[in-house]
């Protein structure tokens, strides 16, 4: 299984990725820094808690939608160009194979979730006395609170970043697979406000865990039965 | 004579129309199998199945006289093809697409991807990538990576599309070769007689997915005046009137 998912990342060079990942850090720290900065002069500044809320809605966002990128391409892409019949004809149960493609995918969205939501809190932590983001000094003790918290979300997203799949393999589609992740990405993380609370589906934890397990019983769906379809 | 492709009285229906009917045929070791047939008679169709990547509807395919269940796989270790066109990894080189079949095979011999790229004639372009390949080289390279593992039996279906007639010369060299020197099996299907009739051993024909006969080359140039094109046109025409 790990030859596999080994096999797959280099045919897929897919440690191109990780420059992709450290932009993405990059641009969510700085479009929520600078929202903090500009909110500062309004007679609302935002809150340490506003602050991670909102990078965590960033970080969720885009990560639910680089996931389907490379799902559209480690599976997508593969069924089009029919290499996927190259891959089956190896002595290899088709199953591992399909499993492989999609614990990348899992782990992918997972492991980026966790170290930008890492990066972000020692960014902010270690740049707030330069910059003066927030008046008060972030308390170290909430930062830590927060972990099982990350690691609980970054899970749930994980799932749901397989959701696309089951749109995507309909037609074999790329931009269907990707629209479907940009859908699903902000409809569960868009907020909505009255004024003076603002909430989003993501904060009704029966929400997240259901697409979750969704998630998970698709990608298990797809290759079930991979063994006994024809490969057209 | 010892068989190694085995298929026995299967039928394939995709979607209610029946593709295959009820085709029995006998491949035995060290031969050359010259299928033939028209377009949409069925051939990459038995030769998915061979492969196990279309599962018949009934009847029963026997591999190195294993039965080739829908969870078998291991036997396809021994076995090297092409279906169809030949596709790779565009964004890697000829040499990584070869490296890569072999970590997934289990092969592990260093030289044989550089042997492989000789004998079809692709030395000084291993480090090319794919998409800088014409059609004529994907080919040579889809042959180089069916053989590069020194399979038992090779399933080529159309290997010579898209071949200059240098290109064709080579392969058919290079089956003779391979049957000679390794004692591979080779399934070879085709719509360009002449070609068939130049290597093969026996010869099947399919039309409408039937297998009308499977006859020994030494055969038909004993009785048809040595034409197999005369022999096969007239099966197929013939075929085709009582149909």
């Amino acid at each position: 299984m790990l030859k596999l998912i080994q096999l797959e990342w280099q045919k897929n060079n897919l440690s191109g990725y990780f420059k992709g990942l450290a932009i993405c850090i990059a641009a969510i720290f700085a479009a929520v820094t600078l929202m903090a900065l500009g909110s500062k002069g309004e007679n609302e500044p935002m809150s340490y808690a506003d602050f991670i809320s909102l990078s965590g809605v960033l970080i969720r966002i885009t990560y639910i939608i680089f996931s389907s990128v490379i799902l559209s391409r480690l599976v997508i892409d593969e069924y089009k160009s029919s290499m996927i019949q190259v891959l089956f004809t190896y002595p290899l149960q088709r199953k591992k194979i399909i499993q492989a493609k999609l614990s990348i995918v899992f782990g992918f969205c997972f492991f980026s979730i966790i170290i930008t939501t890492f990066l972000i809190h020692l960014l902010t932590y270690l740049l707030n006395p330069m910059i003066g983001l927030f008046d008060a000094s972030i308390p170290v003790a909430a930062m830590m609170a927060a972990v099982p918290a990350t690691v609980l979300n970054a899970f749930m997203m994980a799932g749901i970043s397989l959701i696309p799949l089951s749109f995507g393999m309909r037609k074999k589609s790329a931009p269907s697979t990707i629209t479907s992740a940009v859908i699903i990405g902000f409809l569960i993380n868009a907020s909505v406000s009255d004024g003076g609370s603002s909430s989003s589906l993501f904060q009704f934890i029966a929400i997240p865990i259901v697409l979750c397990l969704l998630g998970l019983i698709l990608g298990y769906l797809a290759f079930y039965k991979v063994d006994r379809t024809d490969v057209a | 004579m010892e068989t190694m492709i085995q298929i026995h009285q299967v039928s394939k229906a995709f979607k209610g129309s029946e593709t295959i009917t009820n085709v029995n045929m006998n491949v035995n070791r060290g031969e050359i199998y010259g299928f033939l047939g028209p377009n949409g008679a069925g051939k990459t169709t038995i030769m998915k199945m061979i492969l196990n990547l279309v599962k018949p509807s009934s009847g029963e395919i026997r591999v190195f006289d294993q039965p080739v269940l829908p969870t078998s796989v291991q036997y396809l270790k021994r076995i090297g093809s092409i279906i169809e066109y030949p596709v790779f990894y565009d964004r890697l080189t000829a040499e990584a697409n070869l490296d890569l079949h072999c970590k997934y095979v289990g092969y592990h011999n260093k030289s044989a991807i550089k042997e492989a790229l000789e004998i079809v004639g692709l030395h000084g372009v291993g480090k090319k990538k794919i998409h800088e390949f014409s059609l004529g080289m994907k080919q040579r390279l889809g042959i180089a990576r069916a053989i590069v593992t020194k399979p038992d039996i090779l399933i080529l279906d159309e290997p010579i599309n898209g071949l200059d007639p240098i290109g064709i010369k080579d392969i058919r060299e290079l089956l003779l070769l391979f049957k000679k020197n390794y004692g591979t099996t080779i399934l070879i299907s085709s719509h360009i007689v002449s070609e068939i009739e130049s290597v093969a051993d026996t010869i099947g024909i399919i039309h409408q997915g039937q297998l009308l006969t499977e006859v020994k080359m030494e055969d038909i140039r004993g009785q048809h005046a040595g034409s197999l094109e005369a022999y096969f046109i007239n099966l197929v025409h013939g075929g085709k009137r009582y149909a």
